[in-house]
């Protein structure tokens, strides 16, 4: 067969017809042993007998080459090239609603399955996780590093021209139209609600310890070290706060 | 019908065995409407093996001594519901510590400053507060960064603020009650709690980020009796809000947009009345809308979600403007002939009122009003348009729904505007004291009196 015309399959993981895969099976057993060891995978996939409701009722499937049931399958036969295949591209089109979970008669919940790929995705660098999340960088790090995940000043004509020319429709600087909301938390325009600097370390301090940071390394390093530098910063800002405290305190 | 001579190119992932039917149109148009008569239906979604209440385990483990539980006491007025399998429900009515929502806030802010007012209004106690971070599920949901332990890290940390934040005002823990705003938070939190319930190997993990931040009770983890959705509040208190009713709405056709993860993310705990559409829907949004007096009209594609996706929403806009306009505002405009979309939710909200402009490059024009359930409530209980309900941050055609309620929204405007150059160099007019935002940290004082 000619390479010009080979299948995306076939592309990935190798001409079927060869004895020789283009990816290490060790790879592929890694990638679904990671899939499999999360305790969530024994609760959300019960069995499946193809009936197909998940994918009848799936938003994702009426617009891409995307199936539910077929995520399921390959799972339930532990299909490790299909499972390699499928994290490719088609986990991405998942819109995450969870109808396909709510109906599901064996209570599997694909939309829940499908999350344990992505996270296998990420934790193993692969290509496709980085493409599909380039455009997520700006949010991950107003998330990161403020603990909101989206701010006022990101919704602009630039990024949202699809939204028209009603953003608002009352013209006047953001920052007055901020403070004209009548709950004072919300008179911000670099975060949806102010944050306590104490409020956005602690949640730092929970990236850290479960290793969201180090995913977030794996697939962007640049970013990375931007948010590392900021909340090292804010950080430095919380401890200075703290020793005025204590002095505080002590000339009390 | 088809043989297996038939050579035409097609997809046949149904397996050899497939065969198509070939109905004539009409026959085709029969059996999906036979279909639809079934699909959305309730018991779609009772039909499970095995279903289990998991806050008997909850309690289980609070006698065992692992956790502690966050109760909803009498002083949190609850009132009882019936959810999906008819188990009791109590969501509490005062005392209220807001969860807020990082896209409400960022982006429709009519949409807690109407909760707020209403609350007012009903002399209802509440915290907003600056010591909350997002429920980070938006970002997990669509890009994977994150995982089981940092949700349920983050679910503990801000209900154990919830918690003590009431002490900052003198008070004793676990006088305020969480009332969670976003959809997406209320959901992510009910699975993240089943989690942790059956997981020790969970309960462990999170435990040490939870002392390392100084957030157990009595060295347990905190956890909350009920997990609480604003829409469950403004349910239960829908009589009470339309005795401060002032605008006649009963002209009004109204379709509602459930929230997939209000309702789909563990249905078991979704509240359902068998007198609010035969009990088939998702009770909340449609009661409330019907206390008020609208015409609340069921439609074809209520079931379906509202194409935010999570990730589409931000980087493949495609799919969500498609799958919003042609399966939910279409419809609603050309089926139900509906005056507005009632929502209950952050990013659907967000989702069909934003995306509802690019459809007239492709003639798709529908001009619908999107305004969240708890915004409508306040229009017509005598809200501001501008000054509370905030409507100029929605993209839709809300202007069109309050002539139709007799609302002068172009006077409503110009007062609006006129406020806006008073505060230029004034304080704004706020709901609440805004020295009770900050609770601990970093411009913190503590007030003599608390309101």
């Amino acid at each position: 067969m000619s390479h010009a015309t080979a299948s995306r399959v076939q592309h990935v993981i190798g001409d079927p017809l060869s004895e020789a895969p283009a990816r290490p099976r060790e790879e592929l057993e890694a990638i679904f042993g990671d899939i499999q060891a999360d305790l969530r995978y024994d609760m959300e996939l019960n069995g499946c007998l193809n009936c197909g409701i998940c994918t009848a009722t799936c938003p994702a499937a009426h617009y891409y080459d995307f199936s539910p049931r077929e995520i399921v399958q390959l799972l339930w036969t532990e299909n490790l090239e299909g499972i390699y295949d499928a994290m490719q591209e088609k986990i991405w089109a998942c819109a995450q609603c969870y109808t396909c979970a709510a109906r599901c008669p064996f209570g599997n919940s694909p939309g829940g399955l499908v999350m344990l790929m992505r996270e296998a995705a990420i934790k193993h660098g692969m290509e496709s996780a980085k493409n599909v999340l380039r455009p997520f960088s700006r949010v991950m790090l107003k998330l990161i590093s403020t603990g909101n995940q989206l701010a006022p000043n990101m919704i602009t004509p630039d990024h949202f021209a699809d939204w028209g020319p009603n953003i608002s429709k009352v013209d006047a600087p953001l920052k007055l139209l901020r403070k004209a909301i009548p709950m004072p938390t919300l008179n911000t325009t670099e975060t949806a609600w102010e944050v306590n600097l104490k409020t956005s370390i602690e949640l730092y301090t929970i990236w850290e310890m479960t290793g969201v940071l180090d995913q977030l390394e794996g697939i962007d390093e640049n970013l990375f070290d931007v948010i590392t530098d900021i909340m090292d910063e804010k950080r430095e800002d919380y401890d200075d706060w703290l020793e005025d405290q204590e002095d505080d305190d002590e000339d009390d | 019908m088809s043989d297996t001579t038939d050579t035409r190119e097609r997809f046949t992932g149904h397996g050899a065995e497939w065969r198509d039917s070939d109905l004539s149109s009409t026959e085709a148009r029969v059996a999906t409407a036979w279909v639809e008569q079934r699909v959305d239906r309730r018991s779609l979604l009772t039909d499970k093996d095995r279903v289990a209440d998991v806050r008997d385990a909850m309690w289980e483990l609070e006698r065992d001594g692992e956790i502690v539980v966050h109760r909803v006491a009498d002083e949190h007025e609850p009132v009882t519901v019936k959810t999906l399998y008819g188990w009791d429900k109590r969501v509490p009515t005062q005392q209220l510590w807001h969860h807020k929502s990082c896209g409400q806030c960022g982006n429709i802010p009519g949409y807690p400053a109407s909760l707020l007012w209403l609350m007012n209004k009903m002399d209802i106690r509440y915290l907003d507060e600056t010591d909350q971070t997002s429920c980070t599920a938006w970002n997990y949901h669509g890009s994977g960064i994150g995982n089981l332990e940092s949700l349920a890290a983050v679910f503990l940390r801000n209900f154990h603020q919830a918690y003590v934040s009431a002490q900052a005002e003198g008070r004793p823990a676990g006088y305020y009650y969480p009332l969670v705003h976003c959809g997406t938070s209320f959901g992510n939190y009910k699975e993240v709690r089943e989690f942790l319930i059956h997981s020790p190997e969970l309960r462990e993990k999170v435990k040490k980020i939870l002392g390392k931040l100084g957030r157990l009770v009595d060295g347990k983890l905190l956890i909350p009796e009920e997990i609480v959705h604003y829409s469950e509040w403004v349910h239960v208190m829908r009589e009470r809000i339309r005795e401060h009713q002032v605008i006649d709405c009963s002209q009004v056709r109204a379709t509602i947009h459930p929230a997939c993860h209000v309702y789909k993310m563990v249905p078991q705990d979704a509240i359902y009345d068998d007198d609010i559409l035969e009990g088939n829907r998702v009770a909340v949004s449609t009661g409330i809308m019907q206390a008020l007096g609208t015409q609340v009209i069921d439609y074809k594609t209520w079931y379906d979600c509202c194409g935010f996706g999570f990730r589409h929403i931000i980087s493949e806009r495609e799919f969500t403007r498609s799958f919003a306009i042609d399966r939910k505002v279409r419809v609603a405009v050309e089926d139900a002939r509906a005056d507005v979309m009632i929502g209950h939710d952050t990013g659907c909200i967000t989702t069909l009122d934003k995306n509802q402009w690019i459809g007239k490059a492709v003639g798709k024009d529908y001009s619908l009003p999107i305004l969240a359930d708890v915004q409508f409530a306040a229009l017509v209980c005598g809200a501001h348009p501008f000054k509370i309900v905030q409507s100029h941050w929605h993209a839709s055609a809300v202007e069109d729904l309050m002539e139709k309620l007799g609302i002068d929204w172009r006077q409503a405007k110009v007062e609006f505007e006129a406020y806006l150059e008073d505060i230029k160099q004034g304080a704004p007019e706020n709901l609440y004291d805004p020295r009770r935002r900050i609770t601990s940290g970093p411009g913190f004082k503590k007030l003599e009196t608390s309101a």
